[in-house]
């Protein structure tokens, strides 16, 4: 862009009239005034450029209020000594002069330029690229949900020993009490088994609890590869030197047993599942697998997570890390720590335990065979170069492979040295650290953004056949590796970051005022919001503006009957259209309305943050002070709008909370748990509102659906959308990349029809792009 | 040469099977208790050493009380130890209840009360499930981990000698408390692992950590100034990493780790190698004080070891079941015997001829090793006469002597035990056969 050439000041405004049309450059004279009256009345308190004076004000002067809008607030509000002493000219043209020496995000950009940093991997993307890694020496299986599992009933002879298959089927769950019965007309009720195999998939990356729960016997066995073969996981099978995740085979005492386990998994995948259960000469015979995912709540595993098909199994590293810097909204590496290195240094000693507990499979080769040292050699060459994702030198191949595996050192202990060595080398925790600009480095570079992990096969011969070389050829790649799973699941957790579902971990509300809204709803709420974001996102519009417009909402049966609409008692979760002047996408989603709501009341201040920060993409600076709110400290007979409007009411706080009170009382038609009412406090529910968007506009608001239309047509909403999408992708701001590189993709994502997986693939190869030019 | 081999089970299984996740396990601590100066009382050890099927009475029980003369033909590979071998004849395993006399005399052996009803049916009688209380000895290792001078790494070290991989009554003898059978270990390498495997893992990390300093060195060359400082910060990280590493194998163990043999596997033929591993791991864990209290379970009740290497081809349990006429058999059933005292008498020499560290005298004068089986007779199942044999010294009893009780329950041993250990328990296991209090066995 040529802009490096112009003042500051027309870039800024040039940068700007992407957004909202070019506007006309100041006047230079107007431009002098403000300097000379910044100088007289403001530097004093906001220092020479903006960025504050100790113990006066020191908080630096920068944020997104139009020049307009910004000449306002000082005529109103400044000098803090007298304010309204400000004329209007001289306001205008102070708010003109700072608007383009330091205010704004671009001069701020230009003034303290953001540089493409460094990083190390994330804890999720080292996790991802270690289960890819290993997985990659195998053959991949991936698994979508059916709907159930397969289930085969036997009638057994002599305590768990199988004599006849009496009854294949697809079960929807394992959830069954055959009470003192027969599973089926065929089988004896006294002894009896049945196996329940299939896979499991993970909606998200965490730890997963699993209940098993039986008088009877019964093992669950997940994520681990299983004997081929073998009926059902007998005894006296070749099945026996597996360990169950769940062993309650033996039912001793006649009681319902249950046992717990902790699993870690990563989110988009699916792991091998298998139940196992017999019944021999006991009572009752019952079984249920049960599970909490993340954030969620104890039910029995849904057939929504469940398939018929096989999977392979994934090396999840469990190794605890600490928490990446998430400062900025999106999860990066800018910082080692001690607690990192021993992280990484613990994660890498539990691969390579791992690597060496499956040598047979992973290298093809048996201990002490003659070509052992030469089969361990060539899996540590082959690991180092998917690891370090490019190919290694003669001279690297020495040090990180041949080097261990020396004389009077077992070549088992040289492959965990090298292991050790490939996984916390700089190479692999610092992607692009190299500085290499080839195909390879695109691979890399593509596999990061779109799914945190390592390229694959198909991305490494594309680099091999030089087939990375042009946008055109790049955005094909992109466009495959959006149909990946692990694509869906990277962009999953930016929805997550949008939304701020990560914080929205406690929701539970007052039982007294909120009966029935129990860990189950919420728990259902969470499935409703995922399904409706899947639904936007992964359907043929992919249309941004679905996401803050749809005018339906996803429910069962138990989501039904609490917000009182109506589905078929057997339905799963089904779309269910409602008022569109009441319910609009996200906003309105009641799960997004409990969480930013207290326990007893609505809360307009944590709605209105919300939307002024994530879905209008406005900063808003941290309040000057806290102030608790006490709901017993207000006359009890106000509405909370108006509890809300009085303890807002000073000058200080309206700097902010003239933008947030109007967008957070739009949603006063919702209560604490996200039910439409007409009433507050016996008083009618006033949800109207004037809000004033940066450039200085007012727009009159109605209710959750004019917020919405505004959100879905506002540019700065939409650049806001497509910023925090890049850097969730890239980790850095578009900013880093080139200067206008967030104006191209938001105009492109506008002439895409609002299409959100175009632009996360124009997000893609941009990033690759630029990044070829852009050296660090 | 050290080789570690997994059979099957990823090092993460082989972890939580141990009951351990890598959370809780801090990289740079919970080394091998390296025999702090621990000055008071000499350490007392008890390992608990289970052969199954019964023996052959007449050629393993001595004739009189008092001291020994001749061993017998079973208990003569134990000779060498005479002064130090106390044979307790008459204990019987009175619980009944659930389950088949292989399946009471084997999870009510070291537990000494009933089982719970379950879904595993043996033979003849009910179906049973597990113990329905702990065993002597992890109750022994729970009563020394509450003292701060008998604490050590490990409560209990649960071996085991080509025990299946199942987990039922019959494989099971060491319980932690009702329902909770203890799986004894029967992969050396596994062992090993538990015992060494953080060590050799920080040697092989500290083997690296060189060669990543020298690459992060190299890759900031080329880079900015604010970028080389985050790998300037990295690598000072992993110096300081070095040197703790460092830190750490100064302490060095009183006896340094043994030599394993390669690719010894759990089956059937591998018995003989694998028994010499694991006797040599727990020497070298008692050596090092890793543990005071173990077990070693060969094979399980009903096993059926294939003692080919001493021309015994059929299998132990059904051998067992023979007449007592049938003189091949009962020939089969001594070899079979004599082979398991010889490994106990392997045990006893290794540790007679270890120096207890930082003390007086060799580490067989302060471990007891205690011999014992499921039924007292193969062929007609019972639970009287069960063998008792112990090995060594530390508990104060009076060694070197045959003695004889009438129909004696055999948890009033257990009790006496835990009275040599300090633990002055009023019963173990049901109460109901403790009312006689602890064996005098002094």
């Amino acid at each position: 862009m040529s802009a490096r050439t112009h003042s500051l000041f027309r870039l800024a405004v040039c940068l700007m009239g992407l957004s909202v049309g070019c506007a006309a450059a100041p006047d230079p004279a107007l431009l002098k005034l403000g300097a000379a009256v910044y100088r007289k009345d403001c530097v004093r308190c906001h220092g020479p450029k903006g960025e504050g004076v100790a113990r006066k004000h020191d908080e630096p002067l920068t944020g997104d209020r139009s020049v307009e809008s910004l000449a306002t607030y000082i005529q109103r509000t400044m000098p803090e000594d007298d304010p309204g002493s400000c004329s209007a000219e001289d306001s205008a043209a102070v708010a003109a002069y700072i608007h383009g020496a330091f205010y704004s995000p671009e001069a701020r950009a230009k003034l303290f330029p953001v540089r493409k940093e460094l990083q190390r991997l994330t804890h999720r993307q080292f996790q991802e690229s270690v289960a890819d890694l290993l997985a990659g020496f195998g053959k991949v299986k991936q698994a979508t949900p059916t709907g159930g599992l397969n289930a085969e009933y036997w009638q057994s002879k002599g305590m768990n020993k199988k004599e006849r298959s009496a009854l294949k089927r697809t079960d929807a769950f394992v959830d069954v009490d055959f009470g003192t019965n027969s599973p089926t007309a065929d089988i004896t009720a006294d002894q009896f088994s049945v196996a329940w195999s299939g896979s499991l998939w993970a909606p998200e990356s965490g730890t997963y609890e699993f209940r098993l729960r039986t008088p009877n016997g019964a093992r669950l066995y997940l994520n681990s590869d299983l004997a081929s073969g073998d009926a059902n996981r007998r005894d006296d099978s070749d099945a026996k030197r597996q360990n169950a995740t769940i062993d309650l085979w033996v039912s001793s005492g006649g009681q319902m047993r249950e046992a717990t386990a902790a699993v870690p998994l990563l989110g988009g995948r699916s792991y091998p599942l298998r139940v196992d259960f017999f019944k021999f000469k006991e009572a009752h015979a019952s079984v249920r697998l049960e599970w909490r995912p993340p954030h969620g709540a104890w039910s029995v595993v849904p057939s929504q997570v469940l398939s018929t098909n096989a999977s392979t199994s994934w090396v999840v590293v469990s190794t605890p890390f600490p928490a990446d810097d998430s400062s900025h909204g999106y999860a990066r590496g800018t910082a080692v720590s001690k607690a990192w290195l021993d992280a990484v240094s613990r994660a890498a000693v539990e691969v390579s335990g791992v690597i060496d507990g499956r040598l047979g499979s992973l290298t093809g080769s048996r201990e002490g065979a003659t070509n052992r040292v030469t089969a361990l050699k060539t899996f540590a060459g082959t690991l180092a170069e998917r690891t370090w994702r490019r190919p290694l030198s003669t001279k690297e191949r020495a040090t990180v492979v041949d080097g261990f595996f020396a004389k009077g050192v077992a070549p088992e202990t040289a492959l965990k040295r090298s292991v050790l060595r490939i996984l916390t080398s700089p190479e692999f925790l610092y992607p692009g650290l190299d500085g290499r600009r080839d195909d390879a480095s695109v691979a890399a570079q593509l596999a990061l953004a779109l799914w945190d992990s390592v390229p694959d096969e198909a991305l490494r011969a594309a680099a091999q056949e030089g087939q990375l070389k042009t946008a055109d050829q790049i955005r094909a790649q992109a466009a495959r590796m959006l149909s990946d799973p692990r694509a869906r699941a990277k962009l999953t957790g930016f929805f997550h970051h949008w939304l701020k579902l990560e914080e929205a971990t406690d929701i539970s509300k007052d039982p007294k005022a909120y009966p029935g809204f129990d860990e189950a709803v919420v728990s259902d709420l969470r499935w409703s919001l995922e399904t409706f974001l899947e639904h936007v996102v992964w359907s043929e519009r992919s249309d941004y503006r679905e996401l803050l417009q749809a005018d339906y909402l996803y429910l069962n049966p138990r989501l039904a009957a609490f917000y009182g609409a109506k589905v078929p008692v057997d339905a799963g979760f089904v779309p269910v259209k409602f008022d569109a002047s009441q319910r609009a996408g996200v906003l309105t989603h009641p799960l997004l309305l409990a969480a930013f709501s207290y326990h007893r009341s609505s809360s307009p201040i944590h709605r209105g943050v919300f939307l002024t920060r994530n879905v209008l993409g406005r900063t808003l600076r941290p309040p000057p002070m806290a102030i608790e709110f006490m709901d017993d400290r207000f006359d009890p007979s106000l509405t909370m709008r108006e509890k809300v409007t009085e303890l807002t009411g000073k000058a200080s706080c309206m700097g902010c909370h003239a933008t947030i009170n109007p967008l957070g009382f739009s949603l006063e038609h919702f209560d604490a748990v996200g039910r439409f009412r007409t009433v507050d406090n016996a008083k009618p529910v006033n949800a109207t509102a004037e809000y004033t968007t940066a450039e200085g506009q007012v727009v009159r608001l109605s209710g959750a659906r004019d917020v919405a239309n505004h959100a879905a047509e506002s540019p700065e909403a939409r650049r806001a959308f497509v910023k925090q999408l890049f850097q969730h992708t890239w980790k850095q701001a578009p900013m880093a990349f080139a200067p206008d590189l967030l104006g191209r993709l938001d105009a492109q994502f506008l002439r895409d029809s609002h299409h959100i997986q175009r632009l996360w693939i124009e997000i893609a190869v941009a990033g690759v792009t630029e990044g070829m030019e852009t050296k660090r | 040469m050290n080789v570690l081999k997994h059979q099957g089970l990823d090092r993460r299984g082989f972890v939580r099977q141990l009951g351990l996740t890598a959370a809780a396990v801090p990289f740079l601590a919970g080394l091998p208790s390296l025999n702090a100066a621990r000055t008071k009382r000499p350490p007392q050890r008890i390992v608990f050493i289970f052969t199954p099927n019964g023996t052959v009475p007449p050629l393993f029980w001595p004739d009189a009380e008092g001291p020994h003369s001749t061993f017998k033909r079973i208990l003569a590979p134990l000779t060498p130890f005479k002064d130090r071998v106390l044979t307790i004849q008459g204990l019987c395993n009175r619980v009944r209840g659930d389950g088949d006399g292989h399946m009471r005399g084997m999870s009510c052996l070291l537990t000494g009360i009933e089982l719970f009803p379950g879904n595993i049916q043996g033979g003849s009688d009910t179906p049973a499930g597990w113990a329905s209380g702990p065993s002597i000895d992890q109750e022994l290792g729970r009563f020394l981990q509450t003292r701060a001078e008998t604490r050590t790494r490990f409560a209990t070290l649960d071996l085991g000698v080509a025990v299946p991989n199942r987990a039922d009554p019959w494989t099971r003898w060491s319980y932690a408390g009702p329902n909770q059978p203890v799986a004894p270990v029967s992969d050396p390498y596994q062992v090993f692992e538990r015992m060494f495997g953080q060590m050799k893992d920080q040697e092989s990390l500290g083997s690296v950590l060189d060669g990543v300093r020298d690459d992060l060195k190299r890759a900031g060359k080329n880079l900015g100034k604010e970028d080389r400082a985050l790998l300037e910060k990295h690598a000072t990280f992993v110096r300081e990493m070095e040197r703790e590493l460092k830190d750490v194998r100064r302490q060095k163990l009183a006896r340094p780790a043994p030599a394993l043999e390669p690719g010894v596997s759990t089956d059937n033929d591998d018995m003989p190698r694998s028994s010499v591993m694991q006797s040599d791991l727990l020497v070298n864990a008692f050596a090092n004080d890793m543990t005071r209290v173990a077990s070693l379970q060969y094979t399980n009740s009903v096993g059926q070891a294939r003692m080919k290497w001493i021309g015994v081809d059929e299998g132990h349990h059904s051998l067992s079941h023979d007449p007592d006429l049938n003189e091949g058999s009962q020939e089969k059933l001594a070899k079979i015997n004599v082979w398991f005292a010889e490994q106990i008498a392997a045990l006893a020499k290794k540790l007679q001829d270890t120096p207890e560290p930082g003390g007086q005298g060799t580490l067989l004068d302060h471990t007891t090793l205690l011999w014992t089986n499921e039924l007292g007779k193969g062929n007609s199942h019972t639970l009287e006469n069960i063998p008792f044999v112990l090995v060594g010294g530390g508990l104060g009893f009076r060694s070197g002597r045959a003695v004889k009780f009438e129909m004696t329950p055999h948890n009033r041993l257990w009790m006496a035990l835990a009275h040599a250990f300090g633990n002055e328990v009023k019963a173990f296991g049901n109460p109901k056969f403790c009312d006689k209090g602890a064996l005098g066995l002094a």
